[in-house]
């Protein structure tokens, strides 16, 4: 289609913003990346199963927003400090309830998304060559998206939460030979107090999610560069074996009739045989 | 994997990328749709299911109910199964053998199955493994779910206490000891052993308040209690099932 806006001087106002894109994608390269990280291929198969791992990075996002929210008002003081400060988010904050709300539900949510992704991910085989390093940079965010459950459960300061996190530090202690190292480093000593809460506080906005962050980027970077899975029963991986199949059964026909009072076993016998075909 | 699956691999997928689609829209969008449905999800739950403030921590009273998030149920479970600390079921089965097996066997495990095929039904041993892990965490996180959480506050139906005994029997019911231990059928039946017969293990008091206070783990310590508390919460315990029936 011709129109005036075709012919003549551009609009400068476009001009300046495609010259700026230009000077970033020259020294940055951004224009050739986000082409080749958009319009890559992927398998046609890719499935409604294979968002989850995306689900789960979208709510560690909304636990980082919301966590930042929460650090805004949250004071990690045991001397009725911190309680009194999740009182206020809860009964005060504007929108408080509903921030605090969603940081707690979305920590479940989470644990939920993050299993059912590794469930997506055993049941397909999806871990096998070459996705081996994927799978394990993978076991690690499970297990730091465990230990988030874990020291963000005693900031809330209340008796459950208290004596819940004694008898789980009390495991970690109870381990051979690290154990009461382990103890003494998630207590900031022998005994359960003050320093034990802003600890749990540094571990679990820091610390972990420094980790989570790190391992994320991992993960990432294997996805990208080995491109995701394809689903074993994709279409085309049926097809393919279909094809197998036939190609073997019309084998077992050709052998039957080279070798003339050899038994023409069924094809069908031969269907179940191990054959290393995949 | 040998060599040659490897490569036949590489072939396939690079055949599956070659006949595929680009990644925008087609998996973007479906990633968009998920994750909106999933955050819209918690909001809901957020506003539906609101949160609560509970009782503030008071370090002095033991009295709790040592209930982790629902995630750790299966972990409390475990607790409960191993609770005897004898050589058959001993705790450390649950503190740390059960749940390193599993973390070392989560990291490893592309390393024990390694063949190439892909087809869960052809992989009996996976699929063995997944029903076995998957069917034991729920079990035990639905077990942790409907575990009672409380312990009546009538007393416990032991008889023959002297005044020594009464005054324990009430130390015991103020620091909740029976959100972990069982008396006489009365009380949680675990992570704690049943104490019903405590007293014929024949234990003299100092002993046991030596225990109070430096229990093994995961019982927490109650060296904060009085002296003369635990004098009389040892009393008590150390006459379960002998003295006191």
């Amino acid at each position: 289609m011709t129109t005036s806006r075709d012919i003549g001087p551009k609009n400068p106002a476009q001009q300046v913003a495609e010259a700026a894109v230009d000077f970033v994608d020259e020294r940055s390269g951004v224009k050739t990346g986000a082409r080749w990280f958009l319009f890559r291929n992927i398998p046609a198969g890719t499935s409604w199963f294979q968002t989850l791992g995306f689900t789960a990075m979208v709510v560690f996002g909304m636990q980082a927003i919301t966590g930042i929210i929460l650090a805004m008002y949250y004071v990690p003081d045991t001397q009725g400090g911190a309680y009194a400060s999740i009182q206020r988010i809860t009964e005060e904050v504007t929108w408080g309830w509903m921030v605090r709300g969603m940081h707690k539900w979305g920590a479940s949510v989470m644990i939920i998304i993050v299993f059912l992704h590794m469930a997506r991910v055993f049941i397909w085989g999806a871990y096998k060559y070459p996705r081996e390093l994927t799978w394990i940079t993978g076991a690690f965010l499970l297990l730091m998206t465990m230990f988030m459950g874990l020291t963000g459960y005693l900031l809330v300061w209340d008796q459950k939460a208290y004596w819940a996190t004694v008898v789980a530090v009390n495991i970690f202690a109870s381990a051979p030979v690290l154990g009461p190292y382990i103890g003494d480093i998630l207590r900031a000593g022998p005994e359960f107090g003050p320093a034990t809460l802003t600890r749990f506080y540094s571990i679990h906005m820091l610390v972990i999610p420094a980790g989570i962050a790190t391992f994320i980027g991992l993960h990432l970077y294997f996805i990208m560069r080995l491109g995701i899975s394809e689903p074993p029963w994709s279409k085309r991986r049926l097809r393919i074996e279909r094809d197998e199949e036939d190609a073997r059964r019309a084998a077992v026909r050709e052998h039957a009739k080279a070798l003339p009072g050899a038994v023409a076993y069924p094809a069908t016998w031969s269907a179940g045989a191990k054959d290393g075909t995949r | 994997m040998k060599q040659a699956d490897k490569r036949a691999y590489d072939k396939d997928y690079a055949q599956a990328k070659k006949t595929g689609k680009p990644f925008f829209p087609y998996a973007i969008f479906k990633d968009t749709v998920i994750a909106s449905l999933t955050v819209i999800g918690i909001m809901i739950l957020a506003i539906v299911v609101r949160v609560e403030v509970g009782e503030p921590v008071n370090p002095a009273t033991t009295d709790f109910v040592p209930r982790p998030e629902w995630y750790f149920y299966f972990a409390f479970e475990l607790l409960k199964i191993f609770k005897n600390q004898d050589a058959l079921t001993p705790v450390i089965m649950a503190t740390f053998m059960v749940p390193n097996i599993l973390i070392l066997l989560l990291i490893v495990w592309p390393f024990i199955d390694r063949g190439p095929e892909r087809r869960i039904w052809k992989r009996p041993f996976a699929l063995g493994m997944t029903v076995i892990v998957t069917s034991m965490l729920c079990y035990l996180t639905w077990m942790g779910a409907n575990s009672p959480s409380g312990v009546s506050s009538q007393g416990l139906p032991v008889s023959g206490l002297d005044e020594e005994a009464t005054k324990g029997m009430a130390v015991y019911m103020a620091n909740g000891c029976g959100s972990c231990h069982m008396v006489a059928g009365v009380g949680a039946p675990g992570p704690g052993p049943d104490l019903s017969s405590e007293g014929s293990k024949g234990w003299d008091n100092a002993k046991m308040i030596a225990w109070f206070k430096a229990p093994k783990p995961p019982m927490p310590s109650y060296a904060s209690l009085p002296p003369a508390e635990l004098e009389a919460l040892a009393t008590f315990v150390n006459g379960l099932g002998t003295t006191y029936k």
